[in-house]
């Protein structure tokens, strides 16, 4: 198999069979999923002693559990005897997991504690003790706000080198007070479109929305009566993740923050947890987050719809898991994400305004996978691999800008951020891509 | 098992055959895509409402999430939806899915209220897009209160429990 150039994908040439092709797949399967950070739970939904999710990297199931001393372990979800899947249920709370073929049972951290006829069959500990035994945990497990991460390679770097200086942003998302975030969900549905497909559109397409989203315009669930307005934000890419942002109205923090409809009290709350350059983003520079992926399948967005019959907005926000099955279905993770300590009615509130935005049944995902499910049907077959398409907006002819970064002045956060339309962070998320697909990369433990 | 406390209908009776022949009125509705008249027929308090169904052990609480759910819905949010169908740019149904709605196992229950009765059904949703694309198919029982209004019944609410809980369709650009 020919890989993509690496250098070819930087410059926006992309080879449309990626999105739909076999052994790619299998590549990203183990160059990729097998090295980077998956995000796979947020602490918020496993609070107590015992609770558990179940959650796939790839092919991969994993118990991400609480133990009883509150520890955060990540187990894979294989009996140690004859690989039974232990935990076949998605959700729960459990002190022990018994496999359901022989017997065997493990404590919540992990340990083997109960094996039957253990001294019958095994002659006790002198043929199998039991305290040498744990359930295989994940390589690497590590956290950022309560977002939990796992990584399959033992030799990744640290999960805070990884994300970068991407943390940054990830705080508007996640840290919005003292107390975090929580997540509700998640919702769970298949599309038969490539998981590369939606990180791309959530970490830079602002060209799409004012015609993909259209109809959300038109009906008046948002308050900017002409989609065009995208086109004044900026996108940004720091460490290992980028996104876009939308340009507000004159005004300092407080007033954006309010036209944005966070109330006064989670205003002030900001203030007291975002650094001061943080607030500059927003109170200074007048941009503020909207959709966001980190590499190589988490995303984000966070955006303001009206309320019912009001000019009033309330916003929200989601976290997704584009979860490959194969190189053309993916599994969507969607989850309603709100600072923990905002007023319940805002909570409320918001997640009316998740639901009829995004996820399942969101007005503005169903025409994105609308089109995803499209390009992903139509890079399977011969004609997609003569094709070359074009992801090259915001580089001239010559592969110079046609627009210049925004100095640190007009934008005081980390890494590059760039006025207006352009795929500049899809090529980042892609040249990302490439060299971890690269034969050399692999290479290294 | 303890007896079911509700007061079921006989199938026979009148308010058992007209709420069976709304849900089939309904069904035709939604395959032709008749969003305005469907409108219509919901109470303007209706909640409608499909909670995401879990995977759960056989002794835990019964699986959905309380605080999260494919749909929850009032009257606006539906009209909204319905409204954004009607424009020219909702890709998910341009072209139109074919969409079959079939409705069966309808039971009926006496309600406290002399004006609403309780009404179970099982629906399955035949959905095919475009020309080769696989179909979907999203199987749930439904739990309705109707309201007796003039001339006939209102939906007042419906609760949807969807049979899997990851759903095989790419969206839920449909009723059920």
């Amino acid at each position: 198999m020919v890989l993509p150039a690496q250098d070819e994908v930087r410059r926006g040439r992309i080879p449309a069979h990626i999105y739909n092709d076999r052994d790619i797949f299998l590549l990203e399967r183990e160059r990729i999923f097998g090295r980077a950070w998956i995000f796979v739970a947020h602490e918020s939904e496993i609070p107590a002693a015992g609770d558990y999710v179940v959650r796939r990297v790839v092919d991969d199931s994993f118990i991400v559990v609480r133990d009883e001393a509150g520890a955060v372990r990540v187990h894979f979800n294989m009996c140690l005897h004859r690989g039974m899947q232990i935990c076949r249920a998605e959700v729960g709370n459990a002190s022990h997991f018994r496999c359901p073929y022989h017997g065997w049972s493990y404590r919540n951290d992990g340990r083997l504690v109960g094996l039957p006829f253990h001294q019958d069959a095994y002659g006790g500990d002198a043929g199998l003790a039991r305290d040498e035994h744990r359930l295989l945990p994940a390589p690497r497990v590590e956290s950022y706000n309560g977002l939990i991460f796992v990584s399959l390679d033992p030799a990744a770097p640290s999960l805070r080198d990884y994300l970068g200086s991407f943390t940054f942003y990830l705080d508007y998302y996640t840290r919005q007070s003292s107390g975090g975030v929580e997540l509700s969900g998640p919702q769970r549905w298949r599309i038969k479109a490539n998981w590369k497909i939606a990180a791309e559109n959530f970490a830079g397409d602002m060209y799409h929305t004012p015609h993909t989203h259209r109809s959300v315009v038109d009906i008046g669930l948002f308050r900017e009566t002409t989609p065009e307005r995208r086109k004044e934000g900026c996108t940004y890419w720091a460490g290992c993740g980028g996104g876009t942002t939308y340009r507000l109205p004159a005004g300092g923090l407080e007033e954006r923050l309010a036209y944005v409809g966070y109330p006064e009290e989670m205003v002030s709350r900001m203030k007291e947890t975002w650094t001061s350059r943080q607030q500059d983003v927003i109170g200074r520079d007048g941009f503020i987050v909207s959709a966001a992926s980190v590499f190589p399948n988490l995303s984000f967005v966070h955006n303001w719809p009206r309320d019912p019959g009001a000019e009033t907005v309330t916003p929200f926000i989601s976290l997704r898991v584009w979860q490959p099955v194969s190189e053309a279905e993916t599994e969507v993770l969607s989850w309603f994400a709100v600072d923990a300590l905002a007023p319940a009615e805002f909570k409320a509130r918001s997640y009316a305004a998740y639901l009829h935005c995004f996820g399942s049944s969101g007005m503005f995902e169903q025409d994105d996978v609308e089109n995803w499910a499209s390009i992903t049907a139509m890079a399977a077959g011969s004609m997609a691999r003569r094709l070359t398409l074009n992801s090259r907006m915001g580089l001239l002819n010559d592969d110079t800008d046609l627009t210049a970064p925004l100095p640190p002045e007009r934008f005081g956060g980390p890494g590059v951020a760039r006025p207006g339309y352009s795929e500049y962070n899809q090529r980042e998320l892609l040249g990302r891509w490439a060299s971890y697909l690269a034969p050399a990369a692999a290479a290294t433990p | 098992m303890t007896a079911d406390p509700r007061r079921p209908l006989a199938f026979d009776d009148r308010r058992h055959l007209e709420a069976q022949a709304w849900l089939i009125d309904e069904a035709y509705l939604l395959d032709d895509r008749r969003y305005e008249e469907w409108l219509a027929t919901l109470a303007d308090d209706v909640r409608y409402v499909m909670p995401v169904t879990l995977t759960r052990a056989l002794d835990s609480d019964p699986g959905s999430y309380p605080e999260m759910a494919h749909y929850d819905e009032d009257k606006h949010s539906l009209s909204l939806r319905v409204a954004r169908f009607r424009t020219q740019y909702a890709w998910a149904e341009d072209p139109p899915s074919r969409q079959r709605h079939f409705v069966t196992n309808v039971r009926t229950f006496e309600t406290d209220s002399a004006e609403d009765i309780f009404v179970e059904s099982a629906v399955l949703l035949f959905r095919s897009r475009g020309d080769v694309s696989e179909p979907s198919l999203l199987s749930a029982r439904r739990a309705d209160t109707l309201r007796r209004a003039d001339g006939g019944w209102l939906l007042r609410s419906r609760l949807i429990r969807v049979d899997e809980s990851v759903l095989r369709t790419q969206n839920l650009a449909v009723f059920l």
